[in-house]
């Protein structure tokens, strides 16, 4: 299997901490496969993603150690705008993801910056509001929306820049039941389609269709073996 | 007459605005400042602004406006006293008439301003855009628009944890009152640094100057309408300021 993401012996520590929050970790992420990774609060889940999608050490600062590559290329050569053509991130709290007036603006923005056609634009916004189920709300304003539907708008956004690997970061963190249901379904759709995806996740139903659930422990990744 | 309803260019919108403003500005005796004024105001009524919303929105602004003006009025010795105890005079014809030109040009640009909250932010950075400007300078400029509210929700939220805690603001000597904001300052000032980063990340994750140009999805075009009116707009300035 072709392997989209390979991480090996990575170490990592912030800026003034005096232990490894990621203690050699080695990972692999095949075409097509979903895999999950819970843990603690504060175990590091979320420093991983922020890793493996480049945010550190670009934005954030620390002592990284170790090779993280994507489709065989180190992403400490890559850009964090290429890394950001192949890799879709989706955060915990989408008030801070969503900054345009309307849906359709917020879904347009990122393959406007990656100079898609205006037609194929206008064609992605309409499949993919479909996907996440939000076609009556393509005009709407997006500070009108609930958690749940920002949090599909959030998704939308990042999902209609066709990236290859998508990253959902406790995605379900500020959701009620409907809303979770409802990212949920979303997700086991992209699935089917054979997407490619890593899931940080706390609550274990959330994450029941994953291929793989590794457990972030002591900085160090591993097969989850069960509560 | 309901002009929103025609779809008219943002660019239209600010030309307007740009017009009513320098007539503000450039005019200093009342009476014209007072027809500018009303022609603001029809303008905007034109165009559906809701009027009585954006004066309830800048409430705060305007006790600010008001103690300008009255500030100024006291300060302005010309002309002859209105208001004097003892050997001191506190308000002047003069006085009183700067500060009602203050806050009639005051007027005319915040209601000519309120003209273009009929346009979305993303219409407003695509007419700049448009016109030539860098679109990361437009954007910034909607960024930080938008940013406002999510200061002042941050300040609310502060504000209601520490009445939570047991203090009332309302009823604390205003010395202690500002020692109370001093404290809230810092954490305030925290929360929104963090948004704004957190904000900025999904930014850059969704692509943002990935390439040296980008495509845009909305593309604005103007109709006769628009060139008439901004015709208008112009040859009516123009008039306005040699006539007058």
């Amino acid at each position: 299997m072709t392997k989209l993401i390979e991480v090996e012996n990575l170490y990592f520590k912030y800026k003034g901490s005096k232990y490894n929050i990621l203690d050699g970790v080695n990972f692999n992420l095949s075409r097509g496969e979903v895999v999950a990774i819970v843990g603690l609060s504060g175990s590091g889940k979320s420093t991983f993603l922020n890793i493996i999608c480049g945010i550190i050490p670009y934005i954030y600062n620390g002592k990284i150690k170790g090779t993280v590559k994507i489709w065989g290329q180190k992403i400490s050569s890559m850009r964090l705008s290429e890394i950001s053509t192949k890799i879709g991130i989706v955060f915990q709290d989408p008030d801070t993801q969503l900054f345009s007036p309307t849906v359709e603006d917020e879904i347009a923005f990122g393959p406007e910056n990656l100079m898609v056609d205006r037609e194929e634009i206008g064609w992605r916004i309409k499949k993919i509001l479909k996907v996440v189920g939000m076609e009556d709300y393509r005009y709407e304003n997006t500070n009108n929306l609930s958690g749940g539907q920002k949090q599909l708008i959030a998704m939308a956004s990042v999902l209609v820049m066709e990236p290859e690997i998508l990253l959902f970061d406790e995605v379900f963190a500020q959701l009620d039941k409907e809303g979770k249901k409802r990212i949920s379904q979303v997700l086991m759709n992209l699935k089917e389609e054979g997407k490619s995806m890593i899931l940080v996740e706390h609550d274990y139903n959330n994450i029941k269709f994953a291929d793989r659930i590794m457990e972030l422990k002591d900085g160090k990744l591993q097969e989850f073996k069960g509560r | 007459m309901r002009i929103e309803e025609i779809r008219i260019d943002p660019r239209t919108k600010l030309i307007i605005v740009l017009c009513l403003s320098t007539l503000g500005i450039v005019f200093k005796d009342i009476i014209s400042l007072v027809k500018i004024l009303l022609t603001t105001i029809f303008i905007s009524i034109c165009f559906h602004v809701d009027l009585m919303g954006s004066i309830k929105k800048l409430k705060s602004l305007l006790y600010i406006l008001i103690v300008i003006t009255l500030a100024q009025s006291i300060f302005s010795s010309d002309g002859n006293p209105l208001v004097t105890i003892g050997k001191v005079t506190f308000l002047t014809t003069e006085g009183l008439y700067k500060g009602l030109e203050f806050i009639f040009r005051m007027m005319i640009i915040i209601f000519s301003a309120t003209i273009l909250t009929t346009s979305s932010s993303r219409e407003i950075v695509q007419g700049f855009v448009q016109w030539g400007l860098p679109y990361e300078m437009a954007f910034m400029v909607a960024i930080g628009i938008r940013f406002l509210p999510i200061l002042t929700e941050e300040i609310k939220d502060s504000l209601i944890a520490i009445q939570l805690r047991g203090i009332e603001l309302d009823k604390i000597p205003i010395k202690k009152r500002i020692h109370v904001y001093s404290y809230l300052f810092t954490p305030i000032v925290l929360g929104t640094i963090s948004k704004a980063e957190r904000l900025s990340i999904a930014i850059e994750m969704r692509g943002f100057r990935a390439y040296d140009s980008r495509t845009s999805y909305m593309v604005l075009k103007m109709s006769i309408l628009d060139y008439i009116i901004i015709f208008m707009s112009i040859v009516t300035t123009i008039i306005f300021y040699i006539v007058y």
